[in-house]
Formats: C-alpha cells, structure tokens, sequence
C-alpha cells in the first residue's frame, strides 16, 4: 500500500548503545517486562472517542455538516445507505460522476465571488467555517464516517482475502504456493495508488468499490505474512500432531493454524488501517475517492492555493484530526505489534 | 627492585576498576587490578568468562562501554592514555597498542576487501597513498604467513578459513607497528588443527618485534611456554600471578589449584579423572565482602567469609590474594580441617577424593 | 549469482505480462470495451453505421445521432482492434508498447509517447529528487541515533519518525505548501520551468513532501540495522585500530547496516509513484501523474492503460535492478 511507513518491521527491537555486548557474559540485559504501555491507551482512547463521535454524530448537538443543504435531507445509516446521507443532503453513495465534484467546485467559486461569510475557528465553529459558510467540525465528524468505513472494510477484506490465500499457499506449499505468491507479487508490483486508480477508474467510485478497492491493495501484504506465519506454525508439534491423528486439511487450518496466524495478522489490522484511511485520502487528492465527504476529500477542497490563503484552517483542522488518527493507529498497532513480538511486517 | 621495575615497566596498570550500572545493579566487572608489563614481555590473563580479563583488556583498549564507570589508572609508556584527548587517542590505539580479538568471523568487516581493510589502518594513521598502503599490506599478509598474499589482498573474508581470517586480523593489528598487543582469545573460535601455529606465529611475530603482548585466555595452557608471566584473575580480581613454571609447579591460589587439577594432563595416566570445579561463578552485582572463590574453595575457612584477601607477595615473582594458600602449612592445616568436618566454612561438602559435593 | 539473474529475469518477464494484462483486461475484459472508449458513442446500432456505410444516411448531426460519428467508431475498433479477440489484441497492444508505439489518446488524438516523453522526465526528476532528500537526511539521523541509541537526541528522533510516518504526503503536502510557499514564500507554489534551477525550486518542497515520510521509514530501518552492526567485532577491531567515531560510523558501520534500506527503497520507489501522483496534484506539476489523473476524469482508457503499464513496468524494472544491486552491495550475497 502507499504509504511512507511501509516496511518498518523495526521498532520492536529494544536498541542498545553502541558499545554494549562487549561486555563479558553473564553480566547485560534483563528481560524488562512487557506492557501496552500509557501511550496505548490514550491512543486507544483516542480511537474510542472519535468512534463514538462519529456513530453517534447524528445525535450530537454537531452544526450542519452542510449549511446550503435546503432540507434536512440527512438520515443515519442505513442499508441502503451505508454511511448515511451527509454533505448536501445527497446519498453518499449514489452521487453521480465526476462532474458533480466540478460542479460542487464551480459553487465554490460563485459563491465565494458573492462574499460569502467565512471565519475562522470560534465557540460556534470549532474548525471555524469554510468558503461555502459550512461548519469545518462538523465536516470533519461525518467525513471520518466514510474514512473509518473505508478503513475498516478495507482492512477486513484484506484480512479475509489476504490471510486465507496465505494460509492455503504456506500450508499447501509447492505449486499452490507458487501461483498464490505469483499473485501476490504481481498486486505488488503495481505501485499501490495507482492499482487503486486503475479499478476505480475501471469501475466507479461508490464507497463498496473505494472500500474494496483499497482491500485488494492490502491483499498482498497481508497475504504474505500470513503465509510466512504459516510456513512457521505448519512444522511446529501441534500442527504435526493433528496430521498424526489424521485431522482434515481444512480442520488443521481453521482450528490449529489460523488462531496462531490470527495474531501477527491482528497486530497489522490497526497499521493496516491506517494505510487504508491514508490511501483513500490521497485517491481523494486525485478526485477518485467515494462521492461524499471523507478527511481526504474535505483537505482536497480547502488546499486550492486560494482557500489555504484565506481560509487555511478548512485543510488544517481536518488534516490534524487526521493526524492525530493516523498516529494512535500506528502507534497502538505498533505497540501491539511489539506485544506480541511480530517480526515480519509487510505494510 | 619494585621501584626499578616500574620505571621499566611499558605498560603500568594501577588498581583498575570498571563497573557497570544495570537494571538490577552495578555490575563489579573489574576490581582493584594492578600490573606491570616490561617492555618486550608478555603477560597471560588467564580466567574464565565473567571473570574480568576481556572487561581489563578492552579498558586498555578504550572499548568500553561508555556507561562503564572506571578509575584507577593505566601509564603506557609514561602517558595516562585514559586523559589522552581525542586527537592523542588516534595515534595512540592501533598504532602503539592494537588488539586482536577472539573470532576472525565476525572482526572483519564483511564489505570490505582484506587488504583495503589492512591498508585502511596504514592510510589513516600513517597517512599512506593508496596504491603504497595496499602493497604494504600485501608485504604484511605475507609476513602473517598467509599463502598467495597478492591474490588474498582482493578478496573478502567469507572467502578466506577461519585461521587464514585471524591471521588477516593479526596483519591489520601489525600494520603500524605496535609496541603492545592484546591477544583476546585470539585462538578460541578457530579450528584446534590451527591454533597452535597462530600462538606460534604470534610468538614469533612478538620476539621478532620486540613488541609486548598481553594474551587474554581461558585456557592455562595457551599461556604456559609463551607468556613471561601469568595472571589469573576471577570474579573481577587478580588472584594470582607468577611465572609459568612457579604457577605450574607451585600454584598458591585454589583457584588455580582447581583449574590446574580440571585440565588434562600428559604426563598423568590417561584415564586421571578430572576434577571439576564445584558451582558456579559468583554474581558480580553486589557481591558480599568475601573472598569471592570461598563458595567453591575447599580450603575456605570462616576468615575467608569475613573479609576480601588482598593480593599480595613479591611483585613480578609470586603474588597471590588467599589466607589458606595451596601448597603451604596454612592451606593444607585449612583443608584437613573442612575435610575433618566434611564441609567447608561456606558449607560446601566435600570428600577425600578432593571432588567436589 | 548467474542462476540468481536468470531466476530474476524469468520471474521479471512473467511479472511484466502479468502486471500489463492486469492492466490491458481493465479496458478490455470490464464491460464493452468500445464502450470504455467512445462512451456512448459505442450505443449506436451496427446497422445504421452500416447505412452511413452505404451512403443511405448522411454521417452526421442530422442524422439524429448524438455526434454521428460512425467514422469515429470505425476508427476506435480498428486502433484498437476489436474486431479480433482479446488475447491477439493484447498480443498485439503489448508488442506496439514494447516498440515504444503506446496508441493515442481517443478524446484529443495526441500521441501517447508524445505524453510520455512530456511527462514521465518530469516525474523521475521528481521522484529521484525526493529519494536524494530521504536518503540525504535518513543516512545522519539514523547515524546519529544509532550513535546514542537510547539517549536523548534518540529518543526525540524516534517520536519524530514515528510523527513524520503518521502524516499522510498530501497532508504534509499541504501543510508545506501553506507555510513555506504562501506563507513564508520561500518556494514557488507551482511548478514553473524556466531553466534547472527554478525547476529545482518548484520541485524542493514536492521532494520533501514525499522524501520526509520516506527519510522517517529509512532512519528507523538504518538505525535498528546500525544498532546491530555496532555489536559487531569488526567495529570493536576499527575501534581497536584508533579510529574515530565519525570514520567508524559512516565507513565501517555504515555499508554493511544498509540492505534493510536497500530492501525496502525499490518497493518504497513504489509508494513514492503513487505519491508523486497526489503531489503533482497539490503542486501543479505536469508529470505522468497529473496526465493519468485528467486521463481518468476525461475518460480516456488507452492513455490510462498506457500510462498505468508504463509506470508499472518502470517500477517491475527498478525492484529487479534493486534485486541485483543488493548483490553487488554484499560480496556474501555475490558469492552464494
């Protein structure tokens, strides 16, 4: 996946000084007990509050996602609508092409002509209001609505996909293996964004293909390590001796394997996260994200060098909640990480 | 006599002591230890790991860890190389004093060619031109005995053996012509067929330079017949030190009694059983004020659990730290008592066999 | 070593086909692909095209067809092929991109090599630029905190990695372009390229935009390798040797500590692709990505099919001399 923090399998290595271990035997390091740690938990925390804000966003006394909304058009999820009906009243999902985020645009500029009431954070704004007069924090709330959604589901389909093609290619081995790890080199070898702009361009652009879009992206890694997992777990005792007493492929993999691949797998889910929510962002940036409002689609419409001008908190406020999100996933997820002792890291 | 010797002396060690501070408390890896090295000799560390000898050589080596606390001091050839600022150190270690250390596997550098790594040491201090700096290590690989020096100069370590490695190692130690060298197990992790010629080469190398040479190991008989002098030093302390044939023949410590009995030796029968020394090294965080061997010693007696025994004796003969010394009255009176009782004054049980519990 | 290319050359060529079929089934093998490149052009029934044909029915706006362009359409089936199946269409638009022919853009007709040899100089500068920053900073802060591990200068510079790895490029994008070239003014806020240098300017902070998440994955990977190879006895024998710290440190240590960084700067070229493609968003900078993106938006599949195959390749290309260049860097690896 794109992003910066790929590859860093490192901080789970507690450092010693330069010159340590030239010491004689018997006399360094002293195994210092392992806990979550503080900062865990007020990422947690973090994590919580900002679940819970948003689940219950509709509740709260927010402001107006969207001021120019001329009904009180917005209802809370549902089936139809799965992130609920947010910016504009309009159905998240259902918005229709590439023209509207234009038009929206368009808006943009004629209203700004007209001199429209802008400010910056106050008591009534939080965020203050951006160039349309629309309340920041409140945009910010149900834009993480579609970034957590997409998030999630990424991560989980990753998950899914991901680890069972690992656990069938590191329990089966030899050709099975090889076509599975062939596959995961090719998702690979595309670079991240731009396999995502290829199957959204391809299909559309509703928060199901984004989601799913940025789950084929974590496919590979995810894929990878379970089967590195598995290729492990698969010599130990346990493994073997459910063979010995003659269990079925699918029982040893479910029952004996997968608990074991579940963990290292569980300690990426929150990094993974992270990388998703990243991802959709930046298919924001290139106009290709999910027709509603998401963190990367609010910092897209307030970065035009004339909003960030004169109005900079509109791509402010939301990029430091984002911030603050993207930092309690990583750091909670490494923490977990370095809990249970996962070495090999694939994002 | 003392005081002639220590004018003579090219490297003087006083009351050195290093300690490091840990999780669980300081570590006592070096105590009180003092020596002299006359020019040209060479002194054998002897002692098992935990003992302190390799902590003592990387202190002369200024390898130490920089939360190591040290005091005390170490005159090389008339300078306190431990006040030495930055820019005296650089020409002071790998030049006047190298050191080898103990596997030739993992004290080269992997990326780099042999002889760029031999030239390095030439090129940095002695400021050499390249091409010259390579050809003299060349010259230097030849004279560590290595076959074929022209073509081993472009190769890496991983395609040399392990004692072809050590003998690089020994090249690169020699390269600016040190006046001392620190031996740290220089033979422990290579082949056995091969160890007796690097102690050799080594020996050679030393007479032929004139150079002095402490050799740092756990084995008493890599020691004997090529060091001048011997030192044995356990759980931070030198607790003997003498000349090979006065240690050999007439040990006083118990520990070196102990550690002479567990070796095999050639001119017993071949079925001698050795002897083993009972326990374990002692902890070197807070130890108690003890003689540290008591706990293992057979001749322990309850003055030895009251106070340490300072080392002592005529300086550059005999000396050694015990109050019931082997091989003397008080040691034998010592030992006939705890075996009368069975048991030592530390409570370790022991039998007439001298074996241990 | 032979077999080792050989394997990596085998598995290059495979990985090539794949990752274009991928690409060339996205047009081709989702819905009509006369479709996905007339539009709804492609609705217009054979038989009234086949009248025009004939001459029965003027090939234009008065006909009653939405920009009658039966012409149109024959042409788009006959660049593209269509009248063959698809394997021979993919044979065949992989040989012409592998001659260098990428087709042409169906909505304004420009040639697509055209665009790439416009385009891709930008964006490699681009990305080159930006791994010369992470690189440039990741190599002295990792040095420094493997130097100190653990001390406070280390403990710092791991909450700021872990802070820098937690931004997203488009944020920080953002975040640069507010403070150093609105507010401060100190770059320009567009690309402009009148000469080396004020391009150089225009691509500064797009570079650390990308560069700065990817110096914070490079120190962490540096420092955790350096704090490993410091144990090493070879460093103990370069300590022993007098040297001093700095040459021990960028001479010695330093080489041997760098095939995590190596491992990883191929795939990371990777993420770097993909945020050059938001960066140049962010900055206006007319490179490949920018180019894809208005492909995308304007509904133009054979430039974005040839677009997505160049960079992928390009990518496939320089993990395979990534592969090859860790061997040089290793005489172990060499070796075996």
């Amino acid at each position: 996946m794109s992003d910066a923090d790929a590859n860093d399998g490192t901080s789970a290595v507690e450092p010693v000084t330069i010159d340590d271990g030239m010491v004689d035997d018997g006399m360094v390091d002293h195994a210092v007990g392992k806990k979550l740690g503080v900062g865990f938990w007020i990422a947690v925390g973090w994590l919580g509050v900002l679940v819970a804000t948003v689940l219950f966003a509709p509740y709260l006394p927010f402001n107006d996602p969207d001021k120019l909304a001329a009904g009180p058009a917005r209802t809370g999820p549902s089936l139809d609508n799965w992130v609920g009906t947010a910016a504009l009243g309009r159905d998240g999902l259902a918005r229709a092409g590439s023209g509207a985020r234009g038009a929206l645009g368009g808006g943009v500029r004629a209203e700004r002509a007209a001199g429209p009431a802008r400010t910056g954070p106050s008591l009534d704004n939080w965020f203050g209001t951006d160039a349309l007069g629309r309340d920041v924090f409140a945009r910010t709330v149900y834009g993480a609505r579609v970034s957590l959604v997409v998030g999630f589901i990424a991560i989980a389909f990753g998950m899914v996909v991901g680890g069972s093609l690992g656990l069938v290619a590191g329990y089966f081995r030899g050709r099975v293996d090889q076509v599975i790890s062939f596959v995961f080199f090719t998702l690979l070898s595309f670079p991240g964004l731009i396999l995502a702009l290829l199957i959204t361009s391809t299909f559309d652009r509703t928060l199901r293909t984004v989601s799913l879009t940025l789950g084929v992206l974590a496919v590979a890694p995810v894929g990878r390590l379970a089967r590195a997992a598995t290729l492990v777990f698969a010599e130990r005792e346990f493994v073997q001796a459910a063979r010995v007493i003659g269990a079925k492929h699918f029982r040893i993999m479910t029952r004996e394997l997968l608990p074991v691949v579940l963990i290292p797998m569980a300690a990426l889910a929150l990094l993974g996260m992270g990388v998703a929510i990243v991802a959709e962002g930046g298919l924001a940036f290139l106009q290709l994200s999910v027709e509603d409002i998401s963190w990367g689609v609010i910092i897209n419409d307030g970065r035009g060098i004339r909003d960030l001008q004169e109005n900079p908190h509109v791509a402010l406020m939301p990029i430091g909640v984002m911030f603050l999100t993207i930092l309690a996933l990583n750091f909670a997820g490494d923490r977990v990480r370095e809990y249970f002792d996962v070495r090999e890291t694939a994002f | 006599m003392a005081g002639a010797h220590v004018a003579q002396a090219q490297l003087s060690v006083r009351d050195l002591t290093v300690r490091f501070p840990t999780g669980r408390g300081t570590v006592q890896a070096v105590n009180g230890v003092t020596f002299d090295l006359a020019r040209g000799a060479s002194l054998g560390i002897v002692g098992e790991s935990g003992s302190g000898k390799s902590v003592t050589a990387k202190t002369l080596m200024n390898l130490l860890p920089r939360t190591a606390e040290v005091s005390g001091d170490v005159i090389f050839e008339g300078e306190d190389v431990r006040q030495l600022a930055e820019q005296g150190r650089e020409h002071f270690w790998g030049v006047k004093m190298t050191m080898v250390f103990q596997d030739p596997m993992t004290s080269l550098n992997p990326v780099k060619k042999c002889g760029e790594q031999i030239a390095e040491t030439l090129r940095y201090h002695l400021k050499r031109a390249k091409k010259t700096a390579l050809a003299e290590a060349e010259d230097l690989l030849a004279q560590v005995g290595i076959p074929e020096p022209g073509k081993r100069v472009d190769q890496y370590p991983h395609e040399l053996s392990g004692g072809l490695r050590q003998r690089v190692v020994i090249a690169m130690a020699l390269a600016c012509e040190p006046s001392l060298l620190i031996a740290d197990e220089p033979t422990t992790a290579v082949d056995v067929t091969v160890q007796k010629h690097l102690l050799d080469l080594l020996d050679t190398l030393r007479r032929d330079r004139g150079m002095s040479m402490i050799l740092i190991t756990h084995d008493l008989g890599v020691a004997r017949g090529r060091c001048d002098e011997i030192a044995v030093m356990y759980a931070g302390r030198l607790v003997e030190r003498a000349a090979p044939q006065t240690l050999f023949g007439d040990s006083r410590h118990p520990y070196t009694d102990a550690l002479l009995r567990s070796i095999p030796r050639i001119d017993q029968p071949s079925h001698t059983r050795l002897e083993p020394i009972p326990g374990r090294p002692p902890e070197l965080i807070n130890p108690p004020e003890q003689c540290a061997y008591a706990p293992r010693c057979r001749f322990a007696q309850a003055d030895c659990l009251e106070s340490i025994p300072q080392i002592s004796g005529v300086a550059g003969m005999h000396e050694f730290a015990c109050f019931h010394p082997a091989n003397t009255d008080r040691g034998r009176e010592a030992l006939a008592a705890n075996l009368a009782l069975g048991r030592t004054a530390a409570g370790l049980e022991i039998t007439g066999s001298g074996g241990s519990s | 070593m032979k077999q080792f290319i050989l394997r990596r050359v085998v598995q290059l060529v495979l990985v090539v086909f794949a990752v274009t079929f991928l690409t060339f089934a996205s047009l081709n093998l989702v819905g009509d692909p006369l479709f996905n490149i007339v539009g709804v052009l492609s609705g217009i029934p054979d038989e009234q095209c086949e009248a025009v044909a004939r001459g029965e029915i003027p090939d234009t706006q008065s006909s009653g067809l939405n920009m009658g362009d039966c012409a149109l359409i024959a042409q788009a089936k006959e660049q593209n092929n269509l009248d063959r199946n698809v394997v021979e269409r993919y044979g065949i638009w992989l040989s012409d991109m592998l001659s260098g022919d990428f087709g042409t853009s169906f909505v304004n007709g420009n040639e697509i090599s055209d665009i790439v040899r416009e385009r891709l100089p930008v964006t490699v500068r681009l990305i080159v630029l930006a791994q010369i920053v992470a690189l440039g900073i990741a190599i002295p802060w990792g040095v420094a905190s493997a130097y100190r591990a653990n001390r406070g200068f280390d403990k710092v510079s791991t909450v700021g990695s872990f802070g820098l790895l937690s931004i997203p490029n488009f944020a920080l994008g953002v975040i640069l372009l507010y403070f150093f070239a609105l507010r401060w003014q100190i770059f320009p806020s567009r690309y402009e390229n009148a000469g080396w240098w004020s391009e150089l300017q225009a691509l500064t902070l797009p570079a650390f935009t990308l560069g700065l998440g990817l110096a914070a994955t490079y120190q962490r990977l540096l420092r955790t390798d350096l704090i490993t190879t410091l144990q090493d006895d070879f460093i103990h024998m370069a300590r022993a040797k007098g040297m001093t710290d700095r040459h021990i440190m960028y001479r010695h240590a330093l080489r041997p500590s760098m095939f995590s960084v190596i491992t990883v700067f191929g795939v990371n070229t990777g993420a770097l692709i993909g945020g050059a493609l938001v960066v140049e968003q962010i900055f206006s900078i007319p490179g490949v990505g920018t180019e894809l993106v208005e492909a995308v938006l304007r509904n133009d599949p054979p430039v974005v099919i040839a677009l997505i195959s160049v960079v992928a390749i390009g990518f496939v290309l320089i993990n395979f001399f990534v592969d090859l260049m860790y061997g040089y860097l290793d005489p172990r690896v060499r070796a075996s």
